[in-house]
């Protein structure tokens, strides 16, 4: 977040990160109002150039902030992230605001209660202020297929910023907040953050609880972080993570890695190189730059081993069965009946007409794919085939990782494309997902942290251990921002 | 590799996944997701799906013998919660404000038999 503070010796300092704006909160070199404020006013002056927000919750964020002073001017120990402006994308729930999932089908709908993750970032002191623009029902890789508006990105304006977690991805991006929530389903959080040059994590399926989270595929949606920092992207995960009576996938962590007591360190660290990451016909610029981040990892004591993941191509077709089946069964529920807008008529063509006004063309692309895959007579080809090739895929992930402790890959083939140039093109738009697809399928967790430049856009590595073995790849991925500063750079456009 | 979209066909035997348009009855598939499609619709799904399809198929390559077909790959199993309501008032009295007809604090729905 570009929040200017004045320093005790007159010197105007910039700050970026979660972690700066909670400790000068914490030290009282700012109030939590006058960040929210700061905050504010930024996403005001700034949004309409990226339209990373669909909502701005501005009274709200102000009281929050203001119970923060409260608490600070009584003495009470500070919460973990106490004042530090957050935005939520909109398929997460906040009690008494629109949640819409980016579709005009829950255009009005307002929450009846908060998601976990909303509920918990809250309880940490954290600042909601705004909900972001996303895919409509996350279904999407570029942010386009939002009923509401586009977002650009904060590197070139005439791009996508990728998706589908894009407005809260831009939001960081472009130094509106030092962290925003997502979710990841095929690498709706890693892409864009690759798109975008920030950070973003999916954590191990199961570590983190979706209730209150608008469904897409329930056996692949994760909530994670983007921020600038893997240290940010810890404080978050901490607050957000662990068990959960309410999502009965989310389980209880033995431990929880702790940003303070991190030791990022490659020294000795097994970094995997499968080959199949590298294709033909990926841009020639983000190999380089993937080729560059691995050796800062063989100059710093990693030892580099080539592996091959001969599945892995398979598990982009896979997740286009899996999600659509999921997706068509989830979305079953939208219907206008409890809540939204009632259409007229009888049973049958009142669900008929609130669904077909309701959704877009590629909501509508999936839940017809998804109800054909799941139709008699090609269940078992499609559907049953495809668990058998997770479980397989799994399998090899399994043997992979007895030979090396985290895997190294681009997070994207490209980067960052114009708007409306695949749009009308699902295989092209379904591709860009092709790195981040088999951590979904296989339940890993996966992180994306910027390394270089492409042709002046920026290009994400991506990091990927074993479930729930998120600390091996903290520990990594800190050590590499440790000896770069590719996560310093911020877009120009918004100053 | 990821990107080739073109099937190992078999040869001479039967071929269940070289899909053209017309395999996909989209009357059919339309009737199973509750959708009621337009002309341009149907035109562009028409088209779309079964390159997506043909795309998809890919899996046949994958042999699967012995090995489980697994929906979810956490290693829980039969989770429970104690069966007493937990909804707070307020979130009871949000989802009922929220219901497009009602009568009294009950749904209001068209009837299933008319």
């Amino acid at each position: 977040m570009r929040l200017k503070i004045k320093v005790a010796d007159g010197v105007i300092m910039e700050i970026l990160t979660v972690k700066a704006i909670r400790d000068a909160i914490a030290e009282g070199t700012v109030t939590a109002e006058e960040v929210t404020k700061n905050c504010l006013a930024h996403i005001d002056a700034e949004d309409p150039k990226i339209g990373a927000f669909l909502e701005v919750f501005h009274t709200r964020a102000l009281e929050k902030a203001r119970e923060i002073d409260a608490m600070k001017a009584r003495g009470d120990v500070l919460p973990r992230l106490a004042g530090v402006p957050v935005a939520i994308k909109d398929n997460m729930l906040l009690m008494g605001e629109k949640a819409s999932a980016g579709s005009k089908i829950l255009q009005d709908y307002t929450a009846a209660y908060s998601a976990t993750v909303v509920a918990r970032l809250e309880e940490a002191g954290a600042v909601i202020v705004g909900r972001t623009n996303m895919d409509e029902f996350a279904m999407g890789s570029s942010t386009e297929t939002s009923a509401f508006q586009k977002t650009r990105n904060p590197w070139d304006t005439s791009r996508i910023p990728g998706g589908s977690s894009g407005g809260s991805c831009a939001a960081v991006a472009a130094g509106f907040v030092a962290a925003a929530l997502g979710t990841d389903t095929g690498g709706s959080i890693r892409q864009p953050a690759a798109l975008c040059g920030i950070v973003g994590m999916k954590p191990t399926y199961g570590r983190v609880s979706r209730y209150g989270v608008v469904a897409l595929a329930s056996s692949l949606d994760q909530v994670g972080p983007f921020t600038h920092t893997v240290e940010d992207a810890m404080l978050v995960m901490e607050v957000i993570e662990g068990r959960d009576e309410r999502d009965a996938t989310s389980v209880e962590l033995e431990s929880k890695p702790v940003a303070e007591l991190l030791e990022p360190t490659m020294m000795g660290l097994r970094v995997g190189v499968p080959k199949e990451y590298f294709i033909d016909g990926m841009d020639p610029e983000v190999r380089a730059r993937i080729e560059e981040a691995i050796a800062v990892f063989k100059a710093n004591g990693a030892e580099i081993i080539d592996i091959s993941l001969p599945l892995s191509p398979y598990a982009l077709p896979t997740y286009y069965i899996i999600q659509p089946a999921e997706a068509s069964s989830n979305l079953a529920r939208f219907d206008g009946m409890r809540y939204g807008t009632r259409a007229p008529g009888t049973l049958e063509d009142s669900y008929l007409t609130a669904r077909s006004e309701g959704f877009g063309l590629e909501v509508k692309r999936r839940i017809m794919l998804g109800s054909f895959i799941l139709s008699a007579g090609y269940y078992d080809a499609f559907y049953k085939k495809s668990l058998a090739v997770r479980n397989a895929l799994r399998k090899e992930f399994d043997e992979a990782f007895k030979r090396v402790d985290v895997i190294i890959s681009p997070t994207t083939p490209g980067t960052a494309w114009k708007l409306g140039e695949k749009f009308d093109d699902p295989i092209a738009m379904y591709l860009a997902d092709v790195f981040t697809t088999p951590a979904n399928i296989a339940g890993l967790p996966g992180i994306s942290i910027p390394c270089g430049f492409a042709n002046k856009l920026p290009v994400g590595l991506q990091l990927q251990a074993k479930p729930f073995d998120e600390l091996t790849m903290y520990k990594a991925a800190a050590a590499y921002q440790a000896l770069t500063d590719w996560h310093t750079q911020t877009p120009s456009l918004v100053v | 590799m990821w990107a080739d979209l073109t099937l190992r066909r078999t040869q001479g035997g039967e071929n269940l996944f070289t899909l053209r348009a017309m395999d996909i009855n989209l009357d059919h598939v339309a009737k199973l997701a509750k959708l009621r499609l337009t002309d341009a619709e149907k035109e562009t799904l028409g088209r779309q799906l079964p390159s997506i399809v043909e795309y998809i198929a890919k899996l046949q390559e994958v042999d699967t013998s012995g090995i489980d077909p697994k929906a979810y790959l956490t290693d829980a199993t039969n989770v429970f919660r104690p069966d007493v309501p937990s909804t707070e008032q307020a979130e009871r009295d949000a989802a009922v404000a929220a219901f497009p007809k009602s009568a009294g604090d009950a749904l209001e729905v068209p009837g299933v038999f008319t």
